[in-house]
């Protein structure tokens, strides 16, 4: 996980949580089985009836079909939040025995499970029910660069019989006090659903405002004083597929704000402006300086210090000094903690290492500005109604000084009102000042200002600021073996993932492996003569590896002839089009990334070219890869670059992806052919 | 609890709380600690464990365990250390009590731990509660120290095994374990205790002559894990305790109480001699030979309703069934269904019933340690099986282990030692070791050849031995759809490249005693690739599992093959109309002894037949001879790289 999430609330989404499922849930199915002990009860008439809905569209790879599902939201008070959930599931498959498990998440202390069920219809035999003290009740596990402490719950409850042919439904009872007047109904999920129901109670002069995503909008139907029903139906289901956009880019929900009479205080609001409005109350106060805050300051800037560098020093102590813990309890999930308060400890999570920046950038003159953010990128898009639900990572915008250098600085844009903003994660700590991790490139996030909000589009940064510039000088004898130097320079995520990955090896010797995985997935055969790495711990320098090695019968026999593969080392085909299901979502990259090659090898004496690879140029606009192996004298001089100029391609254009990376894979299998002289 | 016993409990908690009950005392900090940048015993190294102590008091009614730790961090990545969860089941009365952490700056200044420790309830149930005490230390920096302890409370009036686990992640610089037993004149329980991998220098675990056992130990590599690398229990340093009420110390007298244990344990089930002979009377025929009679009892049995193998019910869904419980083989035989044990048993009653020489093998497979006879501990013999002679040969069964074929056994319980019971003292033995042939994946290949380098044509996939039962297994609860997917997988895991599989017929996925055989049609683009006007062909199709093996220059662990296995490919290639082969790369044969490559291409004129076969005979490797593996492995790589060159006869008439 390249961004730590630090700024969250719990899923509202029970069973479909598939990640909080597996993480969990592996290690707890033998205690549900166990717990479920349960009794003999009829499922109730609403599962019944659901029995015999004929199923939605769906095919073999279906584990299951959602049959029916009903969301019913009571509004009690500005306190006070009631939802009742059921659903109802046929089992398609043996994979479909997840559904047999119910997970509610939820915030303790601050919201509770009153009442939970389970039933199963089997297809034959008397129906079983499971109640409230069958369920358990789980926290989240401890897992590196995720919250050390939070309040986030679950409680599960194991459904007998969750088999193939067999329905499973259940109903919960959810009580909240909401942190934010603000519902989300997910209608769309893994599988097909046949029939979905949401319905909303409000008291006595409470308004809603509701808007669809990815999805069109569906006018309700007004039952009563102050209760609206909506439905939808027959609703395909999203099948994963490989660098596909995020499941909350592209599923069918409703966002409901709510209004309180007299409006909806700092626990709610209707739109971007206001969202970013109360995110600024909620961090108001939370950038006020202590004496050392200042006197940490002091020493890290001189008075002589120009701004830039003066944000430079706070950026590095920030990532360096400060260490990611993330303790989220209650409005913790979205308030962060007094700049003090880490400063003190020396750690803190996305939100409090921003809070921390934005008070020492304050103190050192130079204002900055709250991003509230999702660290996958198509989570926000521009079109969406203010969703408090769809971020989870903390960024700042920083104010730059009017004619500042814009030189070698990447996320900047030039907002009308608060000129030059440079966007800077001070909770990635191995991407330098300056610069910002693709997965934020090109995303939406919430820019708060002492105006309010608005969401802006984080700038895409050009490609050559994430790149590998590979360049060899390799000597081939007459039996076929290959020797020589590589040089590497990285940049941007390219140099973050080596550095990531150096970072997490425990001891001297281990050091070695990156080097020796990316020549074992183009060479059979080598050993690594010598090698360093350049710059591991200088981030705002480039990243570089710097190798020997020796790769034995390189070159293969072929009755007198020598077959030479130019490309040496370095894979950019990939496989993830070559699949049999057409492509539904489009194909997201991570970032911009511009990769070039360069190998130069001298050849055995006594041979000469006898045929060489054609040149490739392809050219599609989301991204392009050129080749060309030529003869320079005794030397086959190959060189190639691959870049990524767009970072979304769009299912339209899947084929022209496929058809892209065939050929790249058909360049880089590409062999030149030698002759002996005589 | 009774009142006494409250009162003991009480008073044994408040003095873990008071200053002369904390751990025996650690050692202060060592200013060069606090200086130093880099340990050059653990070069690399993100933090290291300076000092580590363990204290275990059996002793009283309040049963506790005091634990300190001081690690040094010596990078970035090493401050992650100053996130501590520890867990503990409440459920079981068991409590974390007496935190105490700080962090020592490199000045010598402290930043005392002063919060609480959130108390995360991990898993609560009716019958369970497991909760884990949550902190993180403050002002934590590369130079840093930090420290914390705490007291472990266990359970009044019960008694647990303890493990002193030396080998953590973290390299250890000194560590200090000591255990108080539980002793009582009237009980008759003792201790016992083993040890495995002790670092060099270290002396052996004692009691001293107040009966505390005590190890120290300096040094303790930091613990990685490795592809192949056998299980993990086997390469930590560790010291195990176990509680026992057999105070034999004699391992001979040890064993033979077992025997008698055991075997008294199998004829009380298995004792069903009437019932068992009119049993064997419905499967075999009286004209069948000891052969043929000792397979079907062992299909009949396999045949049968294995609870072992079936998906986990909840206890509503058990009552449901009215399943009885088996007292006896007669009640297995007669409900038709079993756990893996009860049918082994089964087994082994009907073979004796139909006249067999006959034991049951008490064993520990291989899958989480290796099982050492002198370390006196029978929980450790996890598993069972059945050794039949048939023709003086002694043949292993365990029809208990699904779709295990007749004369196989499931690869850990291959190789291993077992204690065959007869009530005589019982006698170890080693069970079988099967050989790569019994276990064979077989790509056979009719492909076609397009002079733009596609590969398409018929496939067929013969797995067998233990290559069948794992996926059989593996897919036993799986539908058709799960189990084509799965084999379509596979084949295209086995390509270097990018290829398209489709299964065309109905593998037999039920029978053990018959290979599982799948059928594709196969199409792999741009297998060839272009060279001017020619075409090379490269020879490795089903070459990808060995792409990446043992790929790094360095190995610490000895490697592990979970059983022998062979894979054998015969290809034959139909070249396009006109085109011939200019050159066929040699024929090539390794041959280690226990490992053994070939890989043979063949001009046919019109056609090409590319034989390939690697067969791995070993089970465990010392770590000293990985380079001598590695080199094997990438000279097959090199050879799977070789070429034919092809050419459409025009091009031979230009030359």
């Amino acid at each position: 996980m390249k961004s730590r999430s630090c700024y969250s609330q719990p899923a509202r989404q029970p069973v479909t949580d598939r990640e909080f499922v597996s993480v969990v849930l592996a290690a707890l199915v033998c205690v549900i089985a166990c717990e479920a002990r349960a009794h003999g009860g009829d499922a109730p008439r609403w599962m019944h009836a659901a029995v015999d809905s004929p199923l939605p569209a769906h095919d073999e790879q279906t584990n299951a079909v959602l049959l029916y599902s009903e969301t019913d939201v009571s509004v009690i008070s500005i306190d006070k939040i009631r939802t009742v959930e059921r659903r109802v599931y046929r089992i398609l498959r043996p994979e479909g025995r997840d559904y047999g498990t119910v997970l509610v998440t939820f915030r303790s202390p601050g919201e509770k499970v009153n009442n939970i069920h389970g039933w199963c219809i089997p297809a034959q035999g008397k129906d079983y029910e499971v109640k409230d003290k069958e369920a358990i009740e789980a926290s989240l596990p401890k897992v590196e660069g995720s919250e050390l402490i939070s309040d986030v719950r679950a409680k599960i409850l194991g459904i007998p019989a969750p088999d193939p042919g067999n329905v499973v439904g259940y109903e919960y009872e959810l009580e909240e006090n909401p942190l934010v007047l603000q519902e989300s109904w997910v209608f769309q999920h893994q599988v097909p659903v046949q029939e979905s129901h949401y319905s909303l109670l409000l008291p006595p002069g409470w308004e809603y405002k509701a808007g669809f995503l990815n999805y069109p909008e569906v006018q309700p139907v007004h039952s009563g004083d102050n209760s609206w029903n909506w439905v939808v139906r027959d609703i395909k289901g999203i099948r994963h597929e490989e660098d596909m956009p995020p499941v909350r880019g592209v599923e069918g929900r409703m966002i409901v704000n709510l209004f309180p009479p007299g409006g909806p205080g700092n626990k709610g609001f209707s739109n971007w402006s206001a969202m970013g409005a109360w995110y600024s109350a909620l961090t108001n106060g939370r950038r006020d300086l202590s004496p050392e805050i200042k006197q940490k300051v002091s020493q890290l800037t001189s008075p002589t210090a120009t701004p830039i560098e003066k944000m430079r020093a706070i950026a590095s102590f920030l990532q360096h000094d400060i260490r990611y813990v993330a303790i989220e309890l209650g409005i913790g999930g979205y308030q962060p903690h007094p700049a003090t308060e880490v400063f003190s400890h020396r750690y803190g999570d996305c939100k409090d290492k921003a809070t921390l920046m934005s008070a020492m950038l304050h103190e050192a003159g130079v204002d900055s500005y709250y991003v509230v953010i999702n660290s996958e990128r198509g989570s926000i898009v521009p079109q969406m109604p203010a969703d408090s639900g769809g971020f989870d990572h903390v960024i700042l915008a920083i104010q730059l000084p009017q004619g500042a250098s814009l030189n070698g600085l990447g996320p900047v844009i030039k907002h009308p009102k608060l000129g030059s903003l440079l966007f800077f994660d001070p909770t990635d700590e191995l991407t330098p000042f300056g610069q910002i991790s693709g997965a934020l490139q090109a995303n939406y996030g919430l820019l708060v200002t002492p105006d309010g909000g608005e969401l802006t589009e984080i700038p895409q940064q050009p490609s050559t600021m994430n790149s590998v510039r590979r360049t060899g000088k390799l000597t081939l004898d007459t039996q076929g073996n290959l020797t020589g130097d590589i040089e590497e320079v990285r940049l941007g995520d390219r140099a973050w993932r080596q550095r990531w990955e150096l970072r997490t090896v425990t001891n001297n010797n281990d050091r070695i492996k990156p080097i020796e995985n990316i020549l074992a997935g183009s060479l059979s055969n080598f050993g690594i003569v010598k090698a360093s790495v350049l710059n591991l711990t200088q981030f705002d320098q480039p990243f570089g590896y710097n190798y020997s090695f020796q790769a034995s019968s390189y070159a293969k026999n072929a009755g007198s002839m020598l077959l030479v593969r130019p490309r040496v080392i370095g894979v950019k085909a990939q496989a993830i089009m070559e699949t049999k299901d057409p492509r539904q979502y489009s194909i997201e990259f991570e970032g911009p990334v511009l990769d070039t090659d360069t190998f130069e090898i001298t050849l055995p004496q006594g041979y000469v070219v006898d045929d060489v690879p054609p040149a490739v140029d392809a050219d599609f606009g989301f991204a392009s890869y050129h080749s060309k192996t030529e003869v320079k004298g005794n030397v086959l001089a190959y060189s190639r670059s691959f870049e990524i100029k767009e970072l979304s391609v769009p299912v339209s254009r899947a084929q022209d992806l496929k058809k892209f990376y065939r050929i790249i894979a058909s360049d880089e299998r590409s062999t030149a052919i030698l002759k002996p002289i005589n | 609890m009774k009142p006494l016993r409250l009162l003991w409990f009480t008073l044994g908690v408040l003095c873990l709380f008071s200053p002369v009950a904390r751990a025996e005392d650690h050692p202060a900090i060592n200013p060069e600690d606090l200086k130093m940048t880099a340990d050059p015993v653990a070069p690399g190294a993100s933090a290291i464990i300076l000092y580590r102590q363990v204290d275990r008091d059996d002793r009283q009614d309040a049963t506790h365990e005091m634990n300190f730790v001081r690690i040094k961090i010596l990078k970035e990545e090493g401050r992650k250390y100053a996130d501590v969860e520890i867990p503990y089941d409440k459920g079981s009365s068991t409590n974390i009590v007496n935190i105490q952490a700080r962090t020592i700056h490199r000045d010598g200044s402290v930043s005392e731990f002063t919060s609480k420790p959130f108390d995360k309830s991990v898993v609560k149930a009716r019958s369970l509660r497991y909760m884990a005490k949550t902190f993180t230390l403050p002002d934590v920096q590369v130079g840093s120290v930090i420290e914390y302890s705490y007291t472990l409370i266990l359970p009044d009036g019960a008694l647990y095994d303890s493990h002193w686990i030396l080998s953590d992640e973290l390299f250890t610089r000194d560590a200090k374990f000591s255990l108080k037993p539980y002793s009582s004149p009237y009980s008759g329980v003792r201790v016992r205790w083993s040890w495995h991998r002790l670092p060099p220098g270290t002396a052996e675990p004692q009691a001293g002559k107040d009966n505390v056992i005590r190890l120290e130990a300096q040094n303790i590599p930091a613990f990685q894990t490795e592809d192949y690398m056998p299980p993990e229990n086997e390469l930590k340093s560790r010291v195990d305790f176990t509680y026992t009420s057999d105070p034999e110390m004699d391992s001979a007298k040890y064993w033979k109480n077992r025997d008698k244990e055991f075997n008294g344990a199998v004829e009380s089930f298995a004792g069903k001699r009437k019932a068992m002979e009119s049993a064997v009377a419905e499967i075999v025929s009286p004209n069948d030979g000891p052969e043929v009679k000792l397979q079907k009892i062992y299909e009949r049995v396999q045949k049968m309703r294995n609870l072992s193998y079936e998906q986990s019910k909840t206890l509503q869904e058990e009552k449901r069934e009215k399943q009885k419980d088996n007292s006896n083989v007669e009640d297995v035989w007669k409900h038709g269904y079993g756990y893996g044990r009860e049918l082994n048993w089964l087994f082994f009653a009907l073979v004796k019933a139909a006249g067999f020489d006959a034991h049951v093998v008490f064993a520990s497979d291989r899958s989480r340690y290796f099982f050492d006879p002198a370390y006196l501990d029978a929980q450790k013999l996890n598993t069972d099986l059945v050794i039949v002679k048939l023709n003086d040969a002694d043949i292993f069964c365990d029809p208990g282990a699904e779709f295990t074929p007749f004369g196989l056994l499931m690869w850990s319980e291959t190789a291993i030692q077992g204690l065959q019971v007869d009530n005589e003292g019982g006698a170890w033995l080693k069970t079988m070791t099967p050989k790569s042939s019994a276990s064979r994946t077989i790509n056979k290949a009719e492909l076609t050849l397009s002079d733009t380098g596609d590969l398409e044509g018929k496939l067929s996939v013969t797995f067998t031995g233990l290559k069948a039962m794992e996926l059989r297994t593996d897919e036993r609860n799986e539908d058709e759809a799960d189990r084509k997917k799965t084999l379509e997988d596979a084949v295209k895991a086995d390509v270097p490249t990018s290829s398209e599989v489709e299964l065309t017929n109905k593998p037999d996925w039920t029978n053990s005693s018959t290979p599982l055989v799948a059928e594709f049609k196969f199409k792999v683009e741009q297998w060839a690739s272009p060279a001017g006007r020619k075409l090379m062909l490269p020879l490795g199709l089903f070459s990808a599992g060995e792409r990446k093996l043992f790929e790094h220059q360095e190995r610490i662990h000895p490697i592990y093959f979970h059983y022998p296995s062979e894979q054998d490919d015969d290809i034959v290639v139909t070249l396009p109309t006109g085109w011939h082969a200019v050159s066929l790369p040699k024929e090539v044969s390794l041959d280690q002894q226990v490992i053994v490559y070939s890989m043979k291409a063949e001009d046919n004129k019109s056609s090409l037949r590319i034989r390939r076969s690697l067969s791995i005979d070993v089970l465990y490797m010392l770590q000293k001879y990985y380079p001598a593996l590695r080199n094997f492995f990438q000279n097959v790589r090199t050879t799977d790289e070789e070429q034919v060159l092809l050419q459409p006869a025009s091009t031979t008439a230009s030359n």
